[in-house]
């Protein structure tokens, strides 16, 4: 057995100079579109601003609407054929997205498809993100897509549709012109490449220019064949993939690139820092989620390999958003894990971390075996797929607990006998209201995407779809899941708690005086909101907020699994998510009794909220890790924990040793993702008051890393509080 | 079951010892070191601090302060009086705004030891443990000697940090049942060492040598406030020369204390004094380790 060469790449000038271009100019574009879109809140997404680009599209519903199949397949094809080209000439690959299709074409479901106007009524009520209707979330096999190459994948569309001959091939329409739609657009990257090289006076940018004129000539219809070619196929895939609904999942990053760098290595045609340079090219074309590291499907060793290293050294070099996590167990590579904190550390993010623990033994209380649970694999935001055989549909649910506790507190004011008991037992009712109006969307997201809003794209990477002529959603893959996500955990218990603690316990406070105060958002009751906000809130030792906290986990994760959506018995799988958008979350939400005001954001995930630690303890990151570990949801879907940890703080020798073994422990105490930065005080202080004094601070917002300056003051409000959150013990 | 005055539990602390650990600051001090960043914990007994940009203005704590010594001086600001306050803290319990806070509370082993534990899996995997720090640790005897023992029990490795200012009989009593001191030597010369902390370094420096005997595992932390020990740089290289301990932190003296002495209404000796540069700490970590030590910043 070889020895795992672990040693950083050393680039040479050429690939240097060529990757800091790329860099340069990712900020310059970025700096573009701040100007234009004033800020971006999710990732960087790599998309190149057109702004003069117009489309057209051929609708085939009312109103301008695009459904189904053979419609959108037809407009994607066309949009492809249409949309400018681009190539960085300093990049390996060739291509890029400029936008989704959808801000140019209404896709969407037909009126006669939507859910009932009841369940609507209830998801405004309770401010639901309901799920129903949402899109991408879902993963492909990459390796589907490498073996076939886009020729093979139409070859295989034309054998199915002939095999299954179905009696409305519209599935087989749809999908056909969406890869000929591709096919044209990479000729058009092989054209533009070749009409470049022409103008160009530099004879190492025009061979490179060539090079990929040539790579793409070769992709519109045959497999890759090298790892550069490997690695333009996979910029195809992200680029179309962005294209329609944001879709952003790419799998095993070092398992499925290993075949190609080793062939060519030995091969003599490959060396590391090629390899380097087309991995940040990569990243350049788009920021999509994959994983490196992580254990076999048997379990026996972990699948480390120099690929993983010259991922963490292309993401290094590059220093841009990009979205990688290493998969921790206790074979992961030492080494791995120490280079990629030593990154995070100089460049104040870098990957995150995917907790095996958590993860695959929490999606095997599901009923699967854990063999599959270990492939389960992070590739998206705080999310994880068996990549090509799971419709996990997440993410796209927020079921406010905040709105649940609102309308309980409405309930128990009309009440004669009071409690905290009673008003869990009404909060638990609308905890359940808002549950069972999500799995009502669930069923009817069954029964209508597939014909309506498929998901076009990812059917062409997974196992199954064009095998059957079924979208993902409806059967097309063997394993669907739902996932309902709960959000406000901490306002929720922390406003509990605040009301034991201050009115039953210490009868400082009376309901009334409560709903007064609440009413008033406040307004003239600061002692009261101050006297219910400073409590030992969750996350402190000795919490009243904790018990809490564990009593509405377990009831809303009851209230998720007990069973499945009442019309086709859909499997639910409960998590504690919020993205980033707490402000949103929050903005209809009315005063809460731990102290909140109107319309503030509510908690994140289940994380405490800042300035949680209090009295004897003071703030620190274990104290924050072993909240969100005690209160994960526990079905294999991620809660994330985020720490932004001063950088000052690891800067004598231990430190990084520090940050191993909290990983380490937290993936032990069943966490399941950990997000990390790296700042000081003053940077980000500095960059939060103009961000333009730090237009290439990274920052890991929550599972998806951006540029700070790309964040809207609210988000970047959001990463401030957090970080200052250890000097506030109040 | 015994029990002590601290005011702080501070985990994953990576400054106080090896590995990942839980600090435990104890309340009381025998010194007054003049750049000392924790002046709540110069008493043994409980402290007000008051912060009052977190003031709003309610009013409790004139009302329920039996001493009145909440009082608005000419300008009507919120003042303090010292002088009458009994530390009964009923105002601090009920300043829901945080800007009155009572520093120092009275807990057993038990509530000190289930925070410890709590942290026990990133100990084991970091090498790290609990430190008990202060003030002066050592002034609680029985105290410590209990969550030294507990810890024992509990395969917690521990270090107990101390200025070293206890008769050495203290030092016989938890020797068998620490891991690592982290002994402070602060400067060379008695006279320097009294203006400076208020005490002589007499008893310290044998305390030192005599643990250095016992084959007691030491690290040594110096403070580096330039304008008031810069001058003793030499002298305690010649001293931990003869000790040779493991290794010799240096401590760069920081402003985070400033804000404390405020809170407190106490001077701040060393509002103005600066904050070394990097320069300045590289030269004296190089006359350390010219005396053969293996010195580093902490």
């Amino acid at each position: 057995m070889r020895t795992l060469d672990t040693s950083p790449v050393r680039l040479s000038p050429l690939y240097k100079e060529r990757i800091d271009r790329l860099h340069t100019d990712k900020l310059k574009m970025n700096d573009i579109k701040m100007k234009v879109f004033d800020h971006l809140n999710f990732d960087d997404w790599g998309f190149v601003y057109f702004p003069d680009f117009k489309f057209t599209p051929e609708p085939n519903g009312p109103d301008g609407l695009v459904y189904g199949y053979r419609a959108i397949g037809k407009n994607f094809r066309r949009y492809l054929c249409e949309i400018p080209q681009y190539i960085h000439p300093a990049s390996a690959l060739g291509g890029a997205w400029i936008g989704q299709l959808t801000d140019f074409c209404r896709i969407g479901l037909p009126p006669e498809d939507d859910i009932d106007p009841e369940t609507r009524a209830c998801w405004a009520k309770y401010h639901t993100y309901p799920g129903f209707g949402g899109m991408n979330h879902c993963a492909g096999d990459i390796n589907i897509g490498l073996s076939l190459g886009w020729g093979g994948i139409l070859k295989k569309l034309r054998y199915y549709r002939e095999l299954n001959a179905p009696a409305d091939p519209a599935f087989y329409d749809g999908e056909e012109d969406l890869v000929l739609g591709i096919q044209t657009w990479v000729k058009g990257i092989a054209d533009h490449a070749r009409a470049l090289a022409a103008g160009s006076a530099s004879d190492e940018e025009r061979a490179n220019l060539l090079d990929i004129a040539d790579m793409n000539d070769w992709l519109v219809e045959n497999p890759p064949r090298t790892f550069r070619e490997a690695c333009q196929f996979l910029a195809h895939f992200q680029s179309v993939d962005r294209m329609y609904y944001v879709g952003g999942a790419l799998d095993q990053l070092d398992e499925k690139l290993r075949p190609y760098y080793e062939r060519d290595t030995e091969a003599g045609i490959l060396t590391d820092e090629m390899a380097v340079w087309c991995i940040a090219s990569l990243f350049f074309n788009d920021t999509h989620y994959s994983q490196i590291a992580g254990l076999t499907p048997d379990g026996s060793r972990d699948m480390t390999s120099r690929m993983s290293f010259i991922v963490l050294d292309a993401m290094h070099a590059i220093r841009i958003p990009v979205n990688i996590a290493v998969r921790v167990s206790d074979k992961l590579n030492e080494t791995l894990l120490r280079r990629s904190l030593e990154y995070t550390i100089a460049d104040g993010t870098g990957v995150d971390y995917s907790c095996n623990i958590g993860i695959e033994q929490g999606y095997m209380r599901n009923g699967y075996p854990e063999g599959l649970a270990r492939q389960r694999i992070k590739v998206g935001c705080n999310w994880c797929c068996v990549c090509g055989h799971e419709y996990p549909l997440q993410d796209v649910t927020r079921a406010n607990m905040g709105f649940a506790l609102y309308w309980a507190l409405q309930d128990i004011r009309k009440e004669p006998d009071k409690s905290t008991e009673r008003l869990f037992e009404l909060f638990k009712k609308h905890t359940q209201i808002i549950v069972d109006s999500i799995k009502r969307g669930y069923d009817r997201h069954y029964e209508v995407m597939g014909k309506d809003r498929p998901e076009i794209v990812y059917n062409l990477l997974m196992y199954g779809p064009v095998e059957r002529g079924l979208n993902c959603s409806e059967g097309g893959v063997d394993i669907l899941n739902f996932n309902i996500d709960g959000v406000a955990l901490a306002t929720v218990a922390d406003s509990f708690a605040a009301i034991e603690q201050r009115i039953e316990r210490e009868h400082r406070l009376t309901w009334e005086e409560l709903f007064e105060a609440l009413d008033a958002n406040y307004e003239g009751y600061e002692p009261v909101r101050l006297m219910l906000k400073n409590i030992n809130r969750f996350g402190s030792p000795d919490s009243l907020a904790e018990p809490w906290a564990l009593r509405i986990r377990d009831f809303f994760v009851y209230a998720c699994k007990h069973e499945g959506t009442p019309k086709h018995h859909l499997m639910i799988i409960p998590g504690l998510f919020s993205h980033g958008a707490i402000g949103e979350y929050g903005s209809r939400l009315p005063a809460t009794p731990n102290g909140r005001k109107n319309y503030e954001p509510i908690s994140h995930s289940n994380e405490p909220d800042p300035g949680f630690a209090n009295g004897l303890n003071t703030f620190s990151p274990t104290l924050k890790a072993s909240a969100v570990a005690i209160a994960q949801p526990g079905f294999g879907n991620s809660a994330p924990l985020h720490l932004d940890i001063d950088s000052e703080m690891l800067d004598k020798e231990g430190g990084i040793e520090a940050l191993m073994a909290l990983i380490h422990t937290h993936n032990h105490q069943g966490g399941t993702l950990i997000n990390l930065n790296c700042l000081t005080k003053e940077t980000l202080l500095e960059a939060h008051e103009d961000p333009s004094t730090h237009p290439d601070l990274l920052v890991r917002v929550t599972g998806y890393s951006a540029f700070f300056a790309s964040l809207s003051k609210d988000y970047r409000q959001q990463i401030v509080d957090r970080f200052l959150s250890r000097e506030s013990q109040s | 079951m015994p029990s002590g005055q601290i005011f702080n539990i501070q985990r994953f602390s990576v400054h106080d010892g090896p590995g990942a650990r839980t600090t435990v600051f104890f309340k009381g001090c025998n010194l007054r070191c003049l750049w000392c960043h924790n002046p709540e914990s110069f008493s043994p007994k409980p402290d007000l601090e008051f912060n009052p940009q977190k003031c709003i203005g309610c009013g409790t704590c004139f009302r329920v302060c039996p001493q009145n010594a909440h009082t608005l001086d000419a300008s009507g600001r919120h003042t303090i009086d010292r002088t009458q306050c009994q530390h009964c803290l009923v105002c601090a319990d009920q300043c829901y705004a945080g800007a009155l806070k009572a520093v120092g509370q009275t807990v057993d082993t038990d509530y000190v030891m289930k925070q410890i534990l709590s942290d026990k899996d990133y100990y084991d995997r970091s090498g790290g443990g609990a430190t008990f720090s202060g003030g002066e640790c050592m002034l609680q005897l029985e105290f410590l000697e209990s969550l030294l023992l507990s810890c024992r029990e509990a395969s917690v490795s521990t270090a107990v940090d101390t200025a070293g200012n206890v008769p050495f009989e203290s030092f016989e009593r938890i020797l068998p049942l620490t891991d690592l001191f982290l002994f402070d030597v602060k400067a060379a010369d008695p006279v320097r060492h009294k203006e400076l902390t208020g005490v002589s370094n007499e008893r310290i420096l044998s305390n030192l040598h005599r643990l250095r005997d016992a084959g007691a595992r030491i690290i040594i932390r110096s403070p580096l406030i330039p304008s008031r020990n810069g001058d003793q740089i030499e002298g305690i290289a010649r001293i931990l020369r003869d000790i040779r301990p493991e290794l010799v932190e240096l401590l760069p003296f920081h402003k985070l204390g400033s804000s404390k002495y405020a809170a407190l209404d106490l001077p701040d000796p060393c509002l103005d004094e600066a904050i070394p540069d990097k320069d300045t700490v590289d030269r004296v970590l190089q006359i350390l380790r010219s005396a053969g030590l293996n010195a580093r910043k902490s």
